[in-house]
C-alpha cells in the first residue's frame, strides 16, 4: 500500500468520524421531535408536557457527551504497539462492554420518556378508548423495546463472560 | 527537540521497512481472519494504514517484527469484534472441539481447498487463539508469540499442542468446509 493512499485513507477516516459524531445527534433529535410534536397536539397538557420533555431532552443531551466520552477516548489499534494480544483484546472488549451499557442509560432511557410520555399524553387527551384503536401500534411498540432490551442486555452479559475469560487467562499465565 | 518533517520521515521508513519484511505475512493474517475478498482488502487496508500510524511512536523497545505483528493483531482483533456483534459467534477451543459438521466424513483432495478450510477453521477461533496459531503458522517460537500476545512460552506452547490437536481432529472429521 503506497503511502499517498495511506494519506488519504487518514482524510477517509476523519470524515467518518465527522459522520459518525454526527449520527449520534439522533436520540436528541428524536426526544425533540416528539417535544415538538406533543406540544403543539396536546396544548392542554403544555405544564407537564414541558416539565417531563425538558428532562428527557437534557438527559439525551447529557448523553452525548457520556456517549461519545466514551467512544473517542478509545485507542485506535495504531496506537497501541505497547500493548500485547491479551491486554489489548481485553480493553477493547471492555470498552464495548461499558458502551453497551451506557447505551442503555443514556440514549434508550430518553427515547423510552420520550414515547412513554407520548403515549400517556395521548391516553388522557383521547380517552382510554383510544387504547383499543391503538392496540396494534402499542404491541408493535412494546416488542421493539422489550427485543432492544433484552438484546443489548444479553450483548452485554457475551462481553462480560468473553473480559472474564480474558482474566483467567491472565491469571493463569501469571502463575 | 525532532522536526515534524524527521519524524513523518522515520515513520514512512520504518513503514516501509516493515511492509518490505512482512508484507506477505500481513497479506496472509488479513486472510486468516475474514474470508470475503473485498472486505479481507479493507481490513488488510486497515492493517497498512493503522501500522503506518503507529510508526509515529515505534521507539524500538521491542523488534520491528513483533511491533508490526502486534498492530496487525490488535487491528485484526478489533475488526472481528466490530464485525461480530455478539461475541458468543467466535467459539472457545473446547467449543470447536465438540461442534458437529454438516459434512462430515467428506475428505477434500485438493490442497487450495485444504488451506480455505483451514482457514475457516481458524476463523471461528476468537481473537487471543487466533494470534496464537496464525504466528505459530508464520514459524515464529513460542517466545516471539509470547511477545506478541502476552502469554508466557509454556502458556503458548500448551495453546499450540492444543489447537493443533483440534484443528488436526476437526479437519480429519471434514471440518472447515463453509459453515
Amino acid at each position: 500500500m503506497s503511502l499517498v493512499l495511506i494519506r488519504q485513507k487518514a482524510r477517509e477516516l476523519h470524515a467518518k468520524t465527522r459522520r459518525q459524531r454526527l449520527g449520534t445527534l439522533t436520540v436528541p433529535l428524536v426526544v425533540a421531535f416528539f417535544y415538538a410534536f406533543c406540544i403543539k397536539q396536546f396544548p392542554q397538557l403544555r405544564q407537564v408536557l414541558y416539565l417531563l420533555f425538558t428532562f428527557a431532552l437534557a438527559w439525551s443531551l447529557a448523553g452525548l457527551y457520556f456517549l461519545n466520552r466514551g467512544k473517542w477516548t478509545g485507542e485506535m489499534p495504531g496506537d497501541t504497539g505497547f500493548s500485547t494480544g491479551l491486554e489489548f483484546c481485553r480493553r477493547e472488549i471492555e470498552r464495548r462492554r461499558d458502551y453497551v451499557r451506557r447505551g442503555l442509560l443514556w440514549s434508550f432511557g430518553p427515547v423510552l420518556l420520550a414515547i412513554g410520555t407520548f403515549l400517556v399524553a395521548l391516553a388522557i387527551v383521547a380517552g382510554t378508548g383510544i387504547w383499543s384503536k391503538a392496540m396494534p401500534f402499542m404491541t408493535l411498540v412494546v416488542i421493539w423495546i422489550g427485543a432492544y432490551f433484552v438484546i443489548r442486555v444479553r450483548q452485554e452479559r457475551e462481553l462480560q463472560r468473553a473480559v472474564d475469560e480474558l482474566s483467567d487467562v491472565e491469571r493463569e499465565n501469571s502463575r | 527537540m525532532e522536526s515534524i518533517s524527521t519524524v513523518r520521515a522515520s515513520q514512512d521508513d520504518f513503514y516501509k521497512d516493515a511492509v518490505e519484511k512482512y508484507g506477505s505475512s500481513l497479506h496472509r493474517l488479513a486472510s486468516a481472519y475474514e474470508a470475503d475478498p473485498d472486505k479481507r482488502r479493507d481490513l488488510s487496508q486497515d492493517i497498512h494504514f493503522q501500522l503506518w500510524r503507529s510508526f509515529q511512536r515505534y521507539d524500538a523497545r521491542c523488534s520491528l517484527r513483533t511491533w508490526t505483528y502486534r498492530v496487525a493483531h490488535h487491528v485484526a482483533a478489533s475488526y472481528v469484534m466490530r464485525e461480530r456483534r455478539i461475541f458468543s459467534t467466535l467459539v472457545s477451543l473446547e467449543e470447536l472441539e465438540t461442534i458437529g459438521d454438516k459434512d462430515q466424513g467428506q475428505l477434500a483432495a485438493e490442497q487450495r481447498l485444504n488451506v480455505k478450510r483451514l482457514s475457516v477453521l481458524i476463523q471461528r477461533l476468537k481473537p487471543l487463539d487466533r494470534q496464537v496459531i496464525i504466528s505459530w503458522l508464520e514459524g515464529m517460537d513460542a517466545a516471539s508469540i509470547g511477545e506478541i500476545t502476552g502469554l508466557s512460552p509454556g502458556n503458548v506452547a500448551v495453546r499450540v499442542h492444543r489447537i493443533k490437536n483440534i484443528l488436526t481432529l476437526r479437519f480429519g472429521q471434514g471440518g472447515g468446509y463453509a459453515e
